[in-house]
């Protein structure tokens, strides 16, 4: 008898995979649309219903099928399919008629690919699922037509294919290893290998394409930005993390301490966290400012799976923060994106309304008390103090953080500039709004009931940070309103000296 | 003689009477030649189900007599036979349903179906072949029935594919029929044998047991298309799509592969062969073959001759598994035998569904031709994702079997050549995908058929779909009891501890 979180498990899977037969009768196509929010609905149940631990066995998939869920990947699975759930009710709204069926298809695809990912524990349905969103994303990103859209589509393939190559030689290498077709058998073996060195390269690297590790990360601002802004929405808050859960469940974390491969990390965050910024922040379209700021955020996460690789002891703890900082970008930097479609309302109120709500998600990045990104950035802060480290680069993880709240700041004002500047007045469809405002709750509000944890790193009420809190997340912030003033006042003194 | 002794020669006959009712019916007898063919084509596969199932339970199929003293003649089925048997009654029936809507309105077809069954036949008995002159009479017989097959447009162009295909193929056969006359001075007549009969052969004949080998496998070469043996095959691709299909899945490149895998396991013996140091020569030149077909694929502009590159490329992984020393590599191998069947099948078809419903030859002709043909356009992205060799689909079961068995034999090396194909197979299939389903059509096709509701004719619609889906499946039920992998597990379970 199956469980029925096993039937749930199943049929998230199963359900967005109907689509393609769907497709075959043009006149489901309203149907189509309309029931794109629906399709992650199993997968929600699961993640909010059903308590960690349950199991599916599937002996007959691929070399033996397994899908479970932990406490790490309920929140993976959580995140997905909320995201999914938010952009599906937009994307409903937001569609036209141009190529509707193929963007469903795709979309179902795509789907079925990131929410199995986050169940699958066996090899051969973990990377098949990932390499099903890979592939299938490709329909989202180049959906438009347009050449931009192509480009960007031909150098997401590229990387795409890249990556695969990476992670299948990495996984293949690391399953002999540990003569096993599990995930979970993978990390001690690759501790234990001779090979150690060259796995861990080609799964950072692998996984990396898609978490937008700096110097693989270049496809990523093309791509996030010229796709519909619902599928942007998900690429950026959803897709991005499966990289990141792909690191988590095979790199060898807590079974050696890997310094070197952990100030490597450290770096590559550093790099990601502060150079995107200042990529990022000379941007003119709004996607792209947000997608810089994706990498710049998954720069921040890195710094933590670094710590987590050098430092074993850690790894534990470090693996909740990571995950509540994942969580709590990926809601909203969706919310981010999907406010890029939406037009203003007339009427100041309503306006300034509109305004606060977009902003809201973005401040909470950056850290904004009562927010999900105070939270995460507190917890952050704590798991990476230096006295609880025990490796040598830990003593640059403080300033670093600094600078990447600094950087995050800088890149939402510069969003919230540029999409000043395209933003337009009129009405939206309403399924578009509903999603949007959908978006904007579940950042805001309810984050908070979300199954997170802190570690007991955030003394509870963990929504009230203390008095010295505050300041601690204030002071960047002021540091990035005082940069963006500085800025704006010298871009108006050159267009003055420049009329004159 | 007991009943089992007879049903391999049965399942040889089925096909074989009916070549020859076929030949005798008259050139208007659409309908009972139709019947003929599905009938026979489900007759064989009845019988091969049969012997799967006896063969898995250890029952002994089989017959010998002698033809002249020390030569005889030996019909047997082990798990070998069954796994090429197996394809051939398989997409035997699909390739016949699909020569049905594709021959529709043609000349000659009397004389096309019956010597494309005698190609099926000719297939049966390679596969039920229990010793090397028997497996080298059938050899022939396929290519002297499938050289009219070849030529059946009767163009120029297609009158010179033949007479290269016959020069190739016929001078492969000299070569083989040499080199078997030799072994039989040699050793005398070997029946093919689980762990083979060169275990603990006299060193005085190694030098010679050499020489043969490589005799032997040039001779197989060819068919296998290993380079630099390979030139007929994209020549050929100008005949009618379903023997194009036949050709690159089934008979003739597999016979060759199969040709090599009965010399390695069942005459030299894996590790006799090993000890000989014949084996990793052999793997070199497959894996080059792999990497040198993707290469030449890529340049290609035309659909099919893409595909036949392909075929050069991905039949060579079926060499390349069995010439890694361990049974996770060979079973690697040997699974790609179906797998590459299946695959290469269901693309030939499309490619034949493209060229008779829109007159598409050129892949520059096919963009947009998703939205005008979904249900082939389905089944071509999925086959060509399994020659990537994407999860879940059969060619990554293969790459993964492979890969490790490659790993545990301590030759990483063929990871890096098992990747490289990957990333090749990629860049000259993707694109065409993405034409297929991203481009907007250029407005007329060169020659467009209608048929009513279906894309296509239903004859051409629905064999690739089906074998598309088989391509999903033996991936995704790679576990399953009497799946492809299950199988060739088997066959090399028994190869390395017989």
């Amino acid at each position: 008898m199956m469980s029925p979180a096993s039937v749930l498990a199943l049929l998230a899977v199963a359900l967005p995979l109907l689509y393609p037969a769907m497709a075959l009768n043009a006149g489901w196509v309203r149907a189509m649309r309309f029931a794109l929010p629906l399709l992650p609905l199993p997968a929600l149940v699961l993640a909010v219903g059903a308590d960690p631990g349950w199991q599916l066995e599937l002996p007959w998939l691929l070399n033996g099928g397994l899908w479970a869920m932990d406490e790490l990947r309920r929140l993976f699975l959580l995140l997905t399919a909320v995201l999914w759930t938010v952009a599906g009710i937009y994307a409903a709204g937001y569609l036209k008629a141009h190529h509707l069926r193929r963007f469903c298809v795709f979309w179902g695809l795509t789907l079925a690919g990131n929410l199995g990912l986050t169940v699958a524990v066996d090899i051969g349905s973990f990377y098949s699922l990932f390499a099903l969103m890979t592939f299938a994303g490709y329909g989202l990103v180049v959906h438009e037509g347009t050449d931009e859209a192509t480009h960007a589509g031909r150098v997401y393939l590229i990387m795409a294919v890249l990556g695969e190559m990476a992670i299948l030689a990495g996984l293949l290498l690391a399953s002999v290893a540990a003569d096993s077709q599990m995930l979970a058998d993978l990390p001690r073996a690759i501790a234990g290998s001779p090979r150690r060195d060259l796995i861990i390269a080609l799964l950072i690297a692998g996984f990396g394409v898609k978490a937008g590790l700096p110097l693989l990360h270049f496809w990523l601002p093309l791509a996030h930005p010229v796709a519909p802004t619902p599928a942007s929405a998900v690429l950026s808050g959803a897709m991005i993390k499966a990289g990141l859960l792909g690191w988590l469940v095979t790199l060898p974390f807590g079974e050696a301490a890997l310094p070197g491969w952990g100030a490597l990390m450290i770096v590559a965050g550093a790099v990601g966290a502060i150079g995107a910024a200042v990529l990022g922040v000379r941007q003119q379209q709004p996607k792209t400012v947000l997608a810089y700021s994706s990498i710049s955020q998954m720069g921040l996460i890195v710094l933590m799976v670094g710590a987590a690789m050098a430092d074993s002891e850690r790894a534990p703890v470090l693996f909740s923060i990571i995950a509540l900082y994942a969580l709590h970008h990926g809601l909203a930097k969706g919310s981010l994106f999907l406010s890029a479609g939406i037009t203003l309302p007339s009427g100041a109120m309503r306006r300034a309304a509109v305004w606060l709500l977009i902003a809201l998600p973005g401040l909470s990045l950056a850290g904004l008390p009562f927010t999900s990104g105070a939270l995460a950035k507190l917890a952050m802060k704590e798991s990476l103090l230096e006295e609880r480290l025990e490796f040598a680069v830990a003593g640059y993880l403080s300033p670093l953080m600094v600078a990447g709240a600094v950087a995050t700041l800088l890149l939402v004002l510069r969003y919230l500039w540029t999409l000043n500047g395209k933003i337009e007045t009129g009405r939206n469809p309403p399924m578009l709004v509903t999603g949007w405002l959908a978006s904007v709750g579940v950042s805001l509000v309810a984050f908070w009931w979300m199954p997170w944890e802190v570690e007991g790193l955030v003394k509870s009420p963990e929504w009230l940070p203390a008095g010295y809190q505050l300041w601690a997340l204030a002071w960047p912030m002021l540091i990035a309103v005082a940069l963006a003033a500085v800025a704006l006042l010298a871009s108006r003194l050159v267009r003055q000296r420049s009329l004159q | 003689m007991t009943l089992n002794a007879w049903i391999p020669v049965f399942a040889l006959m089925t096909s074989l009477i009916a070549s020859l009712v076929i030949f005798a019916l008259p050139e208007k007898g659409y309908r009972l030649r139709t019947w003929v063919n599905l009938g026979a084509a489900l007759v064989k596969l009845s019988l091969v189900v049969v012997m799967v199932w006896g063969v898995f339970q250890g029952v002994e199929y089989g017959l010998s007599f002698t033809m002249v003293p020390g030569v005889t003649f030996v019909l047997k089925a082990d798990a070998l036979s069954m796994m090429f048997a197996g394809l051939s009654a398989v997409l035997w029936l699909l390739t016949t349903i699909y020569a049905v809507g594709y021959l529709e309105d043609s000349p000659n077809r009397s004389r096309f179906f019956g010597f494309f069954s005698l190609c099926v036949a000719s297939t049966m008995g390679i596969a039920l072949a229990g010793n090397l002159f028997t497996f080298f009479l059938f050899y022939e017989m396929l290519t002297l029935s499938t050289y009219p097959l070849v030529v059946h447009r009767g163009t120029e162009k297609a009158l010179r594919a033949g007479r290269t295909y016959v020069i190739y193929t016929l001078t492969g056969g000299a070569v083989l029929l040499l080199a078997i006359a030799w072994l039989h001075g040699v050793a005398g007549d070997l029946p093919f044998r689980e762990g083979g009969h060169f275990m603990d052969a006299d060193p005085d004949i190694h030098r010679s047991l050499i020489l043969i080998f490589i005799l032997l496998v040039a001779g197989l070469g060819v068919k296998a298309a290993i380079f630099p043996l390979h030139g007929w095959l994209p020549q050929a691709m100008v005949a009618p799509a379903p023997v194009s299909a036949l050709l690159h899945a089934v008979a003739v490149v597999k016979a060759g592969a199969f040709g090599i895998v009965r010399v390695v396991y069942d005459i030299y013996g894996v590790e006799a062969s090993s000890a000989l140091g014949v084996l990793e020569p052999l793997a070199w030149l497959a894996a080059f073959t792999i990497l040198y077909g993707s290469f030449r694929a890529l340049s290609q502009t035309d659909l099919k001759r893409r595909l036949a590159f392909s075929t050069v490329s991905q039949v060579s992984y079926i060499i390349l598994g069995i010439s890694l020393f361990g049974p996770v590599a060979a079973a690697g191998g040997l699974v790609h035998l179906l797998h590459q069947g299946i695959m290469k099948i269901t693309l030939f078809f499309c490619a034949g569904n493209y060229a008779e419903t829109l007159g598409i030859h050129r892949i520059d002709e096919m963009d947009g031709a998703g939205r005008r043909m979904p249900g082939t356009s389905v089944a071509f992205t999925i086959g060509a994702f399994g020659m990537i060799g994407a999860p879940p689909l059969a060619g990554f079961i293969t790459k993964w079997t492979m890969g490790s068995g490659a790993l545990a034999a301590n030759m990483d090396w063929v990871i890096v050549v098992l990747l490289s194909s990957s990333l090749l197979n990629a860049a000259y299939f993707l694109p065409v995908m993405h034409r297929l389903w991203f481009r907007e059509p250029a407005g007329s096709w060169p020659e467009e058929r209608h048929w009513g509701r279906l894309e296509t004719s239903a004859w051409l619609f629905w064999p690739p779909l089906l074998t598309a889906v088989m391509t999903v499946m033996v991936g995704v039920l790679a576990s399953l009891p009497f799946s492809p992998l299950s199988w060739a597990e088997l066959i090399a379970l028994r190869e390395y501890s017989p």
